[in-house]
């Protein structure tokens, strides 16, 4: 009787086995069989199918900074002219390929055209923001910031995008306005205390400068940028000796070797 | 007058450092403020797959509209 039961219990586990090992594999559910013999029909879901095949590569490709081979996907994808949201989608993934292949004029193209089919396509906005601020044209950022910030008046980005732009064109109102609201929303974030400082210094305020670069060293304390920034405004105001300590500061903690050169010739010429 | 001396000191600062710290010193002793430059420009979002930007799962969006600086994914320094 117990043989019995221990060679019904092994072949229960022996079974029990088996079946685990068969459950671990997978297989690929069988295509579904065309529900129409229309060649109009047929010839949609063929054109419904290369788009969405042509994005998934286009995004693996972007992935693996392989830009050509998504371009090439994302330019057929435009081609096929799907509806929203893949129209403005694979025009904005084909800014990004555009950018990284140095063919920036096409990709601000893009961008507009992406914003013009999805108005509230935030992310659009914030890369063709960049994408001027990097080429330095500031009317076309600042023009583009405003319409990004009308999308998401309290994104980070769209104030940052906004008042760099600004600071960079010499509009300090506007600068002084998105990098106060961007400290007062995230009153940790150094660098938004750094840029502020330099709209103040600009401003011929000083005082106000100097709290905010504390501010910046305070909440991140190799900043070498904002050490650099509060020994200028010190040398300003004749304060020599805290303006050395500012440079050595800089000097110690700069990775930029021409910002670091230059904080230890001030330092030694104070 | 004021644009050629920021234009100055801007170049001395792109040729870097071995090549004119001490010229570049010697510009900022009189207008140290010149030497400032702003932070950086944010960096590129990425790819968004074809279900758009609607929905939790696209991160370039979230990002774009996040409220603090690190989930805007914004410049550290």
């Amino acid at each position: 009787m117990t043989a019995r039961v221990a060679f019904a219990a092994a072949s229960v586990l022996a079974f029990a086995a088996a079946a685990a090992g068969a459950s671990g594999q997978t297989y690929p559910q069988a295509t579904s069989a065309p529900r129409s013999t229309d060649a109009r029909a047929l010839a949609a879901a063929a054109r419904e199918r290369e788009i969405h095949e042509r994005f998934a590569r286009g995004v693996m490709d972007e992935e693996r900074a392989d830009w050509s081979a998504a371009a090439a996907e994302f330019r057929r994808v435009i081609v096929l002219d799907p509806p929203e949201p893949r129209g403005s989608t694979a025009r904005y993934d084909l800014a990004l390929a555009e950018i990284h292949l140095g063919h920036h004029d096409a990709a601000a193209t893009l961008l507009e055209e992406a914003l013009h089919r999805d108005p509230g396509f935030a992310a659009a906005a914030a890369n063709l923001v960049s994408l001027h601020l990097q080429r330095g044209n500031l009317a076309a950022a600042r023009a583009v910031a405003d319409r990004f910030v009308a999308i998401a008046p309290d994104a980070a980005l769209a104030l940052y995008g906004r008042g760099l732009a600004a600071l960079r064109a010499g509009d300090l109102a506007t600068a002084r306005a998105d990098f106060r609201k961007l400290t007062g929303a995230d009153p940790a974030y150094a660098v938004a205390h750094y840029d502020l400082a330099l709209v103040e210094m600009q401003a011929g305020r000083d005082d106000v400068a100097r709290a905010e670069l504390e501010r910046a060293l305070a909440l991140s304390p190799g900043y070498a940028r904002a050490s650099f920034a509060l020994g200028t405004v010190l040398l300003r105001n004749g304060r020599k000796a805290d303006a050395r300590v500012a440079f050595d500061r800089c000097a110690r903690d700069a990775e930029d070797p021409a910002l670091r050169a230059l904080a230890i010739d001030l330092r030694d010429r104070l | 007058m004021r644009n050629f001396r920021r234009g100055a000191i801007a170049l001395v600062l792109a040729l870097g450092a071995c090549a004119g710290a001490a010229v570049g010193a010697e510009l900022l002793l009189g207008d140290p403020s010149g030497g400032l430059v702003p932070s950086a420009v944010p960096s590129l979002l990425g790819p968004i797959t074809e279900a758009g930007r609607t929905g939790w799962s696209c991160a370039p969006e979230r990002a774009a509209t996040a409220k603090s600086a690190a989930a805007a994914g914004l410049p550290r320094n």
